[in-house]
């Protein structure tokens, strides 16, 4: 194993107690404003980054975060690692169980709130490419794949937290919503990474192939996997200290997931979302267990992604409004038309059904981890990858407020 | 009382069938019901003798009862003479386990566990010198059916005089909850946890105080996970001796063993006699009522 010089250990340790303390403190200037944690650790990475300290001082920036060096290597690692478990932590948040729950009232919201707004997120870049920065020699098919499933995606954790705030988790709507945006997320989740199977980096794979792989392991963990674990969780239960046990074994079948993922030519993340939903759905795996496990990854590794987010683009010079505006305007009218329809559709009032898909409209980190990677993948610029964190922020923000609107409405 | 009018009795020729009978007479008794024999199965002289004999052997006279014969496939049968005849509650014995081939298939014991229409009383260990249910564990979760299991385990507490009626609620996605509470201080964060308890507590002590239950000792517990799986782990835990949970709100299917529904958990490993509550009102729908 290469070691790390003296300089770049100091180095590492350093970059990441600022981007944990950067990143906790930001996160509670968003708390005191009723704001997820995400939105402060992006802010912070901004304030980190060349937006601001690269602007006022670059000497500082480049003195904090040199590029190319050891400790950016390893940082680079770390973030990478992070994506994957916070994917990983996504699949253990699926309850299938409350997706049969719901039926086919889950079905209609979260399918309807998934094609419209894949549509329109797909029709729009599709037909003015340019307009949308498309990189050059970039497939239009492939561009548009992408950004309509951007716009299709919702992000579970700030919906539930919405709700909670609202008092409505476990009301008929609010369990309904929770159902759609699981739905939406295993869905989501598979075509993007047929998409990224589609772009792969080493494998020019066709796309049926990748979609039948995709679907292939998706069907597979989710039964015999499933089973598989099923058998292995007691044991580990019983017999390994606890949790360290069932931590150690988790997150080492997600890594083992993600790296088979990879290898078949299948992006990391889905290994890691499916083995979460496989693991999560097992009867074995406690409660208490998932607890632990998102407290490790969202408040470890969590922060330093969302802050890494803002150390690798310069936000000011790669803002576009006119293309901020358009995304935030397509994901907004696809999502609370889509999944508004698909609720009326499933027997709700119109008041709910809006409120509904104003929930479901919050895209959070999910759309931020979606847009990191087809930044890596090359699959959009750094303009179209800006205006995505807008609007995951703007939907995120807006998404609780406009619920209560609307179910106050008399 | 007037919970089960009518008591159907799925008797087989089998070595278990005099304790079966028994444990229905027990239950007739106690309920001062009507009670139905349903056989399927051959209906000849040997037949009438062999049921005849059992009929002594426990002193009853064939005119206390009726029997229904019928022939072709077991489950559907019971299930039609069920149907047919009004039957409120089903009772039946059934394996504590079946293996895997078994559970996907379903026997006829656990096809009627899945398809009944009425409830459904499975002994798993029939005794010929019938018991009262000392030891009830009913299921509370937030269902169509949580009023009426509640009332039937009161109502068979207050009258066999059991020791404890254990009362399981379950806190819907507990682990999904405390990760969205992330934003919150140490105290918030405790206080959440409390209310997620408290509520579920409140809810189950509302129902109660609508069903009349003095004399019963009542313990409340709260479990999160996977409902059914935990119930079980519950009930062997305290070494219950009849389960009682509402029936599922729809007819379960294969897609419900593949991804287990609650009930399923229950049915892979029956731990102790299994009281499904169906009532005839309830009219199961197709789909959740949310």
């Amino acid at each position: 194993m290469v070691s790390l010089g003296h300089g770049d250990v100091v180095q590492l340790l350093i970059q990441l107690a600022i981007m944990l303390i950067a990143g906790r403190l930001m996160a509670e200037l968003a708390r005191k404003f009723k704001q997820p944690a995400v939105i402060g650790e992006l802010l912070a990475g901004i304030l980190l980054g060349p937006t601001v300290l690269g602007m006022i001082n670059p000497d500082w920036f480049h003195a904090l975060f040199p590029t190319p060096s050891g400790a950016g290597t390893v940082l680079t690692g770390m973030v990478q690692v992070a994506v994957v478990m916070l994917l990983f932590i996504a699949g253990l948040e699926v309850d299938l169980h409350i997706v049969w729950q719901q039926g086919r009232q889950a079905v209609f919201t979260s399918l309807i709130g998934l094609i419209i707004p894949f549509l329109i997120g797909f029709v729009f870049p599709y037909t003015f490419p340019n307009f949308f920065g498309i990189i050059e020699g970039q497939s239009q098919l492939t561009f548009g794949l992408f950004m309509g499933t951007a716009m299709a995606i919702s992000a579970l954790p700030v919906i539930v937290r919405i709700l909670m705030d609202l008092n409505m988790f476990k009301s008929r709507i609010g369990l309904l919503v929770v159902a759609s945006a699981m739905i939406d997320d295993v869905i989501g989740w598979m075509i993007f990474s047929v998409i990224l199977g589609m772009i792969g980096k080493g494998s020019d794979m066709p796309f049926w192939n990748t979609a039948l792989l995709t679907l292939a392991f998706a069907a597979v963990m989710l039964t015999v996997g499933r089973g598989l674990l099923n058998r292995v969780l007691p044991w580990v239960n019983r017999k390994l200290a606890w949790p360290g046990g069932v931590l150690s074994l988790s997150l080492a079948l997600c890594f083992l997931a993600a790296a088979f993922t990879e290898f078949i030519g299948i992006h990391a993340i889905f290994g890691a979302f499916i083995m979460g939903v496989a693991l999560g759905d097992s009867e074995h795996f406690s409660e208490r267990a998932k607890e632990i496990v998102h407290q490790f990854i969202n408040n470890i590794f969590a922060p330093l992604f969302f802050v890494s987010i803002g150390l690798r683009v310069n936000f000011f010079v790669n803002f576009d409004f006119l293309l901020t505006l358009t995304i935030v305007a397509i994901a907004f009218s696809g999502k609370i038309v889509g999944a508004g329809l698909g609720t009326r559709l499933g027997g709700f009032s119109w008041r709910e059904s809006m409120a509904a898909g104003f929930g479901l409209n919050a895209r959070g980190a999910m759309e931020i981890i979606l847009g990191v990677i087809a930044l890596e993948n090359g699959l959009i610029n750094e303009k179209v990858f800006v205006s995505l964190i807008i609007m995951a922020l703007v939907t995120s923000m807006t998404s609780g407020p406009l619920m209560k609107w609307m179910l106050n409405k008399k | 009382m007037t919970f089960f009018r009518k008591i159907g009795l799925a008797l087989a020729f089998s070595p278990r069938m005099k304790a079966l009978l028994l444990e229905a007479l027990r239950i007739r008794s106690v309920w001062n019901s009507e009670l139905v024999l349903i056989h399927v199965g051959g209906h000849g002289e040997d037949e009438e003798k062999l049921l005849s004999g059992l009929l002594a052997e426990v002193g009853v006279n064939k005119s206390e009862l009726k029997v229904v014969w019928r022939k072709g496939k077991p489950a559907d049968e019971i299930l039609a003479a069920c149907k047919s005849e009004k039957v409120d509650l089903l009772i039946a014995g059934a394996l504590k386990k079946e293996n895997l081939f078994q559970y996907y298939l379903g026997t006829v014991a656990r096809k009627i566990l899945r398809k009944a229409d009425c409830s459904v009383l499975m002994f798993t260990n029939p005794s010929e010198n019938p018991k009262t249910f000392q030891n009830l564990v009913v299921n509370a979760e937030d269902s169509l059916f949580v009023d009426d299991a509640l009332h039937a385990a009161c109502s068979i507490g207050v009258s066999d005089k059991s020791n404890w009626l254990h009362v399981v609620r379950e806190i819907k996605m507990y682990g999904l909850t405390m990760s969205a509470a992330e934003q919150r201080s140490e105290d918030e964060y405790d206080a959440l946890r409390h209310s997620l308890v408290k509520d579920e507590i409140d809810n189950v002590e509302k129902i109660l105080q609508r069903i009349p239950h003095e004399g019963l000792k009542v313990n409340i517990k709260m479990v999160s996970g996977k409902s059914g799986f935990e119930l079980v782990k519950f009930a062997q835990r305290k070494s219950a001796d009849l389960l009682i949970v509402g029936a599922a709100q729809r007819r379960l299917s294969l897609f419900d063993r593949v991804f287990p529904h609650d009930l399923e958990y229950i049915f892979a490993d029956l731990p102790c006699n299994l009281l499904i509550i169906n009532p005839r009102n309830g009219n199961r729908k197709e789909e959740s009522h949310g």
